[in-house]
């Protein structure tokens, strides 16, 4: 009697030891397949985020769901804060970062990041690797493989620093360049709307008052034009510089009818203007020059 | 008589034996299959557990694969479906935006943004200013404005030798600390562009003796050797835009006094004007002027 049992318990121990043996091999391959996601950045989760984990794993009590919901919903609300902020005073808008590991060991961390946002009217995604070297309490990074991709049909100057920076993995001083070539962007846009506004008889533009060029169109002479170019400049160390210029387009019979003083001299004028007023004043000057010859 | 009595404590001692032994071996059996049967549960619930993890993960990252998508394309994205119910989805929902802000806050941080956080119940700011040239991050400095009575700086680790508070007012911090902040940005990262020119001359062009330089980096006089004679060329570059990575003026002096005005030397004053000095002295080294 006994030993039968013993060999019914026997074939029962078997048994168990067979399954703890594939429990086993299955927790090992899940434990590697964990190792593996932890190393995703993205996923690195800690704090409220693991507390939230654990709650959808069931690990938790029941009726813990609404302190789990609000303590996160606390601390997207303060990251949401801090983005606004950086936001605001970084002058960029930034809309998705993934990022990718491509190599992580003991000291050294490789990772692949693209970037996408605007800075005002201008749309960017940039792409780069990142390499982090941790020797002792110091870690160095470097950036290298830039490459940035932007509508830059209609903005020459920008696309050769482009090409310069994206050699010299300069992913700083694209973004500070940025900011600034916007902010000049900007502030002649800005300008041509207003003196749109003003003098909406005389002042055209050929594209749109995001485009380099303003019109001014002589009330009493048709076939001449002024044109305000105001180019943005961008050399290859990231130096922005606003240049205006005056072009003027006189048919021969005009400036027979009108002294050739008030138009043909314009160019030069304009750049004597330039040098006293500053660029706004001086364009408004012509435009008035423009609009009052009615009266003369 | 005594045949029986003997044959049954016989019987009995050996009855006695017999459940001895099995008393032995059967408490253990049923123990070691409890405690077998334990791990096997421990070991099915560790199982399950490392699924469910891995389940959430694998939600977690379809869910903000699509978010991202919906954010750079700014178009009319169909919603990720969840097939959990609404709860659970909304959970998953705010933890997949919880990993979009950090990242989107790092890349902030990673293309130099200045970090600015607010101190000691709101009436500071504290921001950073990262520097890097040519893909290579260097110091990183920072300065703390306290906001009243007037915008002033109250804490930094910005070098003496940058003007931070003409900075200040020339940029009229008091309206617009982004503007002071982006000139000095403009300053300090040019130093630490001209003192990582200065380094990469040091340990890739052996050849060149650096007679003078400068805190500030603004200046750097350099002893070249001359091909085939040994003899030497003083060379002094000015940098006295402070704002920028490039010499405003290249100066040689030989005992030659024609060198300068020879072609080649034209050109290499050409090349220390418009290339970083370590790359010129490159370009100088491969055309043959310089050892």
């Amino acid at each position: 009697m006994e030993e039968k049992m013993s060999e019914e318990n026997m074939e029962e121990v078997r048994v168990l030891e067979a399954q703890i043996e594939r429990l086993q091999a299955e927790v090992e391959e899940l434990q590697c397949q964990q190792q593996n996601n932890n190393k995703d950045i993205t996923l690195q989760l800690g704090g409220k985020m693991q507390d939230a984990v654990s709650y959808l794993c069931g690990q938790t009590q029941g009726g813990l769901e609404e302190k789990v919901m609000s303590r996160l919903k606390e601390e997207v609300e303060e990251l949401e804060e801090d983005l606004k902020r950086q936001t605001q005073m970084n002058g960029i808008c930034l809309n998705s970062c993934t990022t990718k590991i491509l190599q992580s060991n003991g000291s050294k961390r490789v990772q692949k990041l693209c970037v996408s946002g605007q800075c005002s009217e201008l749309v960017f995604q940039v792409e780069f690797q990142l390499t982090e070297v941790k020797e002792g309490q110091q870690s160095e990074r470097t950036i290298s493989d830039l490459n940035v991709v932007m509508d830059v049909s209609d903005l020459q100057n920008f696309s050769s620093f482009l090409s310069g920076v994206e050699e010299r993995s300069d992913l700083l001083l694209f973004f500070r360049t940025l900011r600034t070539f916007s902010e000049r962007c900007d502030d002649r846009c800005r300008t041509f709307e207003h003196f749109q506004e003003k003098y909406p008889s005389v002042v055209s533009f050929p594209g749109d008052s995001r485009s380099e060029v303003m019109a001014l169109n002589h009330p009493e002479l048709p076939g001449c034009v002024l044109f305000v170019h105001w180019s943005v400049e961008v050399s290859c160390e990231g130096e922005v510089t606003p240049k205006v210029g005056l072009l003027t387009k006189i048919p021969e019979e005009a400036l027979q009818l009108s002294p050739s003083q008030s138009l043909g001299g314009a160019a030069e004028a304009f750049q004597s203007l330039l040098r006293i007023l500053g660029p706004e004043a001086a364009v408004e000057s012509m435009i008035r020059t423009v609009s009052l010859s009615q009266e003369s | 008589m005594e045949g029986a009595s003997t044959k049954g404590v016989l019987s009995h001692l050996s009855l006695l034996e017999v459940q001895a032994r099995s008393r032995k071996s059967r408490p253990q059996q049923p123990s070691r299959v409890k405690e077998l049967k334990a791990k096997v549960e421990a070991l099915r619930i560790q199982r399950d557990q490392l699924r469910a993890e891995i389940e959430t993960h694998k939600n977690l990252q379809k869910l903000r694969a699509s978010m991202d998508k919906q954010c750079s394309q700014e178009g009319e994205e169909e919603e990720e479906k969840m097939d959990d119910d609404s709860e659970n989805s909304q959970l998953l929902r705010l933890m997949a935006r919880h990993t979009q802000l950090k990242d989107l806050l790092n890349a902030h941080h990673i293309i130099g943004g200045y970090n600015v956080i607010r101190t000691s119940q709101g009436k500071g700011v504290c921001a950073s200013l990262a520097t890097a040239y040519e893909g290579v991050y260097l110091e990183t400095y920072n300065v703390e404005i306290v906001l009243k009575p007037r915008l002033k700086i109250s804490r930094h680790n910005v070098p003496p030798f940058i003007p931070l508070n003409s900075l200040a007012e020339q940029s009229n911090m008091q309206a617009d600390i982004k503007t002071f902040l982006d000139a000095l940005s403009k300053h300090l990262n040019a130093f630490a562009g001209r003192k990582q020119q200065l380094k990469l001359v040091k340990e890739l062009h052996k050849s060149v003796e650096v007679l003078e330089s400068n805190v500030l980096c603004s200046i750097l006089v350099m002893l070249l050797t001359l091909p085939g004679e040994k003899s030497t060329v003083l060379c002094t570059l000015d940098y006295t835009d402070h704002t920028r990575l490039l010499p405003t003026s290249v100066h040689f002096e030989c005992k030659d006094k024609a060198l300068p005005d020879a072609p080649e030397w034209k050109k290499n004053c050409s090349l220390l004007m418009e290339t970083p000095v370590h790359k010129a002295l490159m370009s100088m080294k491969t055309n043959g002027t310089v050892v």
